[in-house]
């Protein structure tokens, strides 16, 4: 737990955070809007005390009530990982501007979280399915995916017995995993 | 009735064509003994009148056939010899150490489907592997094997070969272009290129030989060979001799000149959309080259037939014929008498050995005793057994030595091949040219 | 682009990003049609595959890419291709044998292991990681227990922690080797990958002895490790560590030595230190870019603080750095596995825990240096005994990302020695 980089984040980025400032283990937490990824990913990668150089993963998360998109970066300046959680995006209109400015590589980790959760980065000039077929519908690992509701729809559609007959239209709103982690 | 019909209703195509045609050379092979009892001395006369003909149309066939017993051993050889260097087996299922199985594996490529691609052009697609194959079987056609035994002996017979053996791309590139396959033709024109490109310094490094040699003839520079193994002309065309061979490995399309066929990058290059007998054809033409191009280089830089060193004249003065009835009691004991006298020191030395197992012991030895001598008498009283066994010894070492690249050797970038024929081997052969030619110039006036 | 197989509908098609699409829209058709689609048939009749996929262009790069310049074809490498390491397909635009651009098409291994691992319990996850990368399985396993131990704020015993890091280190050879080898069967070498299949039979032997698997040990727990080492594994160990290291070096004097070889690698693919670090590199083929970064020093985790070893690095950023500096890798490992032997200590290997594991709701990120880089696992938990989020993060799928940076230009035998040293393992890369 670095309480340097606390201190530093907080001073640096206090006006655009959305949420507590969170540190356990060795990892430290910065919850800001969507609107502000490419801003403070920017200044976390220039800038000369932060120079948070290496995306470590980008991950999209569902957490059943809006979609979050997070960035992990490494840097030398400080023994922690960094989380950056873009929180609070809408999920039935989910849009993050992309970092692939920043970062390269970004892209195919977008085109992961756009296959798996829909969440559209704006800028990414290569955005599209990249496990799934191109044909695929469903977003799959979004809280509301329903596997037969999914194969009902599929090219294959109805061939299963089980698929005719039980196949919910959609999800039920009760049955959708939530967390405020 | 109506059963004969229902059984012949159940055959397959090929199952009638079979039951008709079966008893219809039954006849007609009928026919054809009649015939030559009839009019056989007629027939005699005939061949004895062509015989340049005949004796045309039997080395033909001869060569024809040898190819498949000799890729069938370089095949087996390749798989043996490279399970060696990687600290495999190879293989051991079919035969003793699996001898027989590159026979199995050109049944097996008799057995399977023989498949066209939809979009190929059929009848060069069903082509392309006849003109490779028959390209490396002509070639054949002017190699001296030993004293003798040759099929032609052409004045122009280097020529000819290259001539000839450079018919063999069109096969490859026929078969890239007609498979409708991308890899195919890469595989295609990358050999096109390839071949084009080796054909010149293959041809060139000879030419300082044939300034030495004074004559196009295989069977004469290998005459001219003859002695002991420091008159090869690989100890006087040492330069020619190393581009010759590197050069013959890119012809062949071997190790690690062998982008034609690349399994990695082109899958399978023009071989890609080939199956069954027409696969096997292109497989085969590819051993039969390496056979030819293994020979070509003993004939012309390692003396050919010729033993490395002039053997002592040995040749007995026994013609068996004059030993008259005496050799027919010869023949028949000697083989019980000889078993006999090797099966006793079993018998009597060995308490647990039974009789007949004595008696089996000793006459393999004895067949073994008898091969031998007889090789031994063969080889000293016939110049084309001597001839044969010091050319195969020499061929295969050669084989061998390509198999051994193609264990060792990853494989060169299509820049890299091209690069170092046109800048290092041609030059070099030139070079060489060059040197010989003044040498000749220098030391002859 | 004028091929039939290749027309664009119209522009407002439905499935142009931003709008998604429903099922029941008409002017959706699906890929998968019957044989008499006239899209996926030519008017003669003959049925030919086209890589141009057979619906409008998604996106600028995708329209770019399918549209063929003067002279230009594609060639389509995959699913079944011999160098693709597994089952990917890469659409190459050639001109000549050379590469204009190329796209890879992934997807043919994806499991939905992700999913998958939000519908299992903490324990199960951990079987679910082996099939990822699966010539390295341990180092999947691993980021997933640190992960979880994170969450729960498990205390790992120090002899399980030496015993993951011995097995770990062997488990990094084992996979170098495979790399090596396969380096060399790539670029048309037959021989070297048996050689390299000497010692690494001998280590998944030895970690068989141990876990039971050759492949897909399942060996890791959380709090610590799944049994402890035994007789039969000490006792071998010992008798190939006191030749591992000749024997690995001498079988690799074919390659290293090998004019044809050095040649085709050296010079091709290169990649430069800030393009490395853009493309999000890591693990040796970032090291071969001259960056020094290693999590075993970088981000220390385990009992990598109390342990002697350097982080080779090269400045190349060549395939030929590449190969070279996986073999000075395994000389690191070799010293690493001779420090654990050493200082092993006596006590449990695995912390005393509940069957039933439920963490309290919170993010937990672990990453541990594999033979490939950097394998990250980040878990949400919300409180029941399955993950809510699990996010599998694999080096390879980065590096094959890289492919359009370090292929045009070069030719198609050029991709194959880049595709053979970034070593790629298409189960991690598909998840």
């Amino acid at each position: 737990m670095d309480r340097a980089l606390r201190t530093r984040l907080e001073a640096r980025f206090g006006d655009v955070l959305t949420g507590p400032l969170r540190q356990r283990h060795d990892e430290t937490e910065l919850r800001i809007a969507p609107k502000d990824v490419p801003d403070v990913l920017r200044s976390l990668h220039d800038e000369p005390d932060l120079r948070f150089e290496l995306l470590a993963d980008l991950a999209g998360v569902d957490t059943g009530e809006h979609m979050q998109v997070v960035y992990h970066l490494w840097s030398e300046t400080t023994a922690d990982w960094l989380r950056v959680i873009a929180d609070g995006i809408p999920r039935d209109e989910p849009r993050v501007p992309s970092i692939t400015f920043l970062w390269k590589g970004a892209e195919w980790l977008e085109r992961e979280a756009y296959d798996m959760f829909g969440i559209v980065f704006e800028g990414n000039r290569d955005l599209r399915r990249i496990f799934m077929p191109p044909d695929y519908l469903s977003f799959p690992l979004r809280k509301d995916f329903l596997l037969p509701d999914d194969a009902a729809r599929s090219p294959g559609e109805g061939a299963r017995q089980m698929e005719r007959a039980n196949a919910p239209l959609a999800t039920p709103a009760g049955s959708i995993r939530r967390t405020k982690a | 009735m109506s059963s004969l019909g229902r059984a012949w209703g159940h055959l397959t195509l090929p199952g009638k064509i079979v039951f008709t045609v079966v008893p219809l050379l039954a006849v007609l092979s009928a026919g054809l003994v009649a015939t030559i009892v009839l009019f056989g001395g007629a027939a005699w006369d005939l061949v004895q009148s062509n015989l340049d003909f005949v004796r045309f149309l039997a080395a033909a066939t001869i060569t024809l056939v040898i190819t498949i017993p000799v890729a069938f051993v370089i095949i087996y050889m390749e798989l043996k010899v490279i399970a060696f260097m990687n600290l495999r087996v190879g293989p051991d299922r079919v035969g003793p150490a699996g001898a027989v199985q590159s026979v199995v594996h050109g049944l097996k490529v008799l057995t399977k489907e023989d498949f066209t691609p939809t979009g190929a052009d059929p009848v060069v697609f069903t082509w392309a592997p006849v003109v490779t194959y028959g390209a490396a079987v002509m070639t054949l056609l002017v190699l001296p094997f030993a004293p003798g035994l040759y099929g032609q002996d052409f004045n122009i017979g280097l020529l000819y070969f290259f001539a000839v053996g450079g018919l063999g791309v069109v096969g490859l590139l026929m078969g890239g272009w007609s498979s409708y396959n991308k890899y195919s033709l890469l595989g295609g024109l990358r050999s096109a290129a390839q071949i084009v490109s080796y054909e010149i310094p293959l041809t060139l490094s000879v030419v300082g030989l044939l300034i030495l040699a004074g004559t196009m003839s295989l069977n004469q520079i290998v005459q001219q060979q003859s002695g002991w193994f420091t008159d090869w002309f690989v100890f006087r065309q040492p330069l020619g001799f190393v581009i010759f061979f590197i050069a013959a490995t890119a012809e062949g399309n071997r190790t690690p000149f062998d982008l034609s066929e690349a399994d990695s990058e082109i899958v399978a290059g023009f071989a890609t959309e080939y199956s069954g007998m027409r696969f096997g054809f292109f497989f085969f033409a590819e051993y039969v080259n390496v056979f030819i191009l293994s020979a070509l280089t003993v004939v012309l830089f390692l003396g050919g037939w010729n033993a490395p060193f002039p053997f002592p004249d040995l040749s007995l003065a026994l013609d068996p014929g004059s030993l008259g009835i005496p050799l027919l009691f010869l023949i028949a004991l000697v083989p019980v008498i000889g078993t006999l006298v090797l099966a006793a020191p079993f018998y009597l030395l060995r308490s647990s050995m039974r009789w007949w197992v004595a008696l089996i012991v000793g006459f393999v030895l004895f067949n073994v005793v008898a091969g031998g001598l007889t090789f031994a008498w063969a080889y000293v009283s016939f110049d084309w057994v001597a001839g044969l066994v010091w050319f195969m010894a020499k061929t295969f070492g050669f084989v061998f030595l390509f198999v051994w690249m193609r264990g060792t050797l990853p494989r060169v970038r299509i820049d890299q091949l091209m690069g170092f024929a046109w800048k290092w081997l041609l030059p070099a052969a030139l070079l060489n040219l060059f040197a010989t030619a003044a040498a000749v110039v220098v030391v002859g006036s | 682009m004028t091929t039939k197989t290749g027309q664009h509908p119209s522009a407002d098609d439905p499935r142009v990003i931003g709008q998604h699409p429903s099922a029941d829209d008409p002017r959706f058709i699906g890929l998968h049609q019957s044989a008499d689609d006239p899209r996926v048939m030519l008017d003669d009749g003959v049925g030919v595959y086209e890589p141009v996929p057979p619906y409008p262009p998604r996106t600028e790069r995708e329209a770019e890419f399918y549209t063929l310049g003067e002279g230009e074809m594609f060639l389509n490498a995959g699913p079944h291709h011999p160098a693709t390491h597994g089952v990917l397909r890469v659409v190459m635009k050639l001109d000549g044998e050379r590469i204009v651009d190329l796209d890879p098409v992934l997807g043919y291994l994806h499991r939905g292991v992700e999913k998958l691992c939000e519908n299992a319990d903490l324990h199960q996850t951990i079987a679910y990681m082996d099939p990822l990368e699966y010539v390295s399985s341990l180092f999947c396993e691993w980021p997933a227990v640190m992960a979880y131990e994170k969450l729960l704020d498990v205390k790992v015993p120090p002899r399980a922690e030496y015993i993951r890091v011995l097995t770990g280190e062997l488990n990094r050879i084992s996979s170098h080797l495979l790399a090596m080898g396969f380096h060399a069967l790539d670029l048309g070498g037959i021989t070297p990958i048996l050689y390299s299949f000497i010692e690494r039979d001998e280590i998944v032997d030895l970690l068989a002895s141990i876990t039971g698997q050759r492949m897909l040990f399942n060996y890791f727990r959380i709090g610590g490790v799944n049994g402890d080492l035994n007789h039969d594994f000490m006792s071998r160990l010992g008798d190939w560590m006191s030749r591992a290291g000749s024997e690995v070096m001498s079988n690799t004097t074919l390659l290293n030595e090998n004019e044809v070889f050095v040649r085709r690698n050296r010079g091709v693919g290169v990649m430069d230190r800030e393009t490395a670090l853009g493309m999000c590199w890591t693990g040796p083929n970032l090291r071969a870019s001259g960056v020094p970064f290693d999590l075993r020093r970088a981000h220390p985790y385990s009992v990598y603080p109390e342990l002697d070893f350097d982080i080779p690095t090269r400045s190349e950023g060549d395939s030929l750095a590449r190969y070279l500096l996986r073999i000075d890798e395994v000389k690191q490992s070799l010293r690493i596995i001779d420090q654990c032997l050493h200082q092993m200590p006596d006590g449990p290997v695995t912390a005393k825990l509940p069957r039933l594991l439920r963490p309290r709701p919170g993010r937990a990120f672990a990453a541990v240096e594999g033979p490939r880089g950097e394998y990250g696992i980040y878990a949400i938990s919300d409180g029941t005994d399955q993950p809510f989020r699990f996010r599998i993060h694999d080096p390879s799928f980065l590096h094959l990302q890289s492919f359009n940076v370090l292929a045009p230009g070069g030719l198609i035998a050029d991709w194959m020695a880049i595709n053979a040293s970034l070593d790629p393992i298409m189960g991690g890369i598909d998840k």
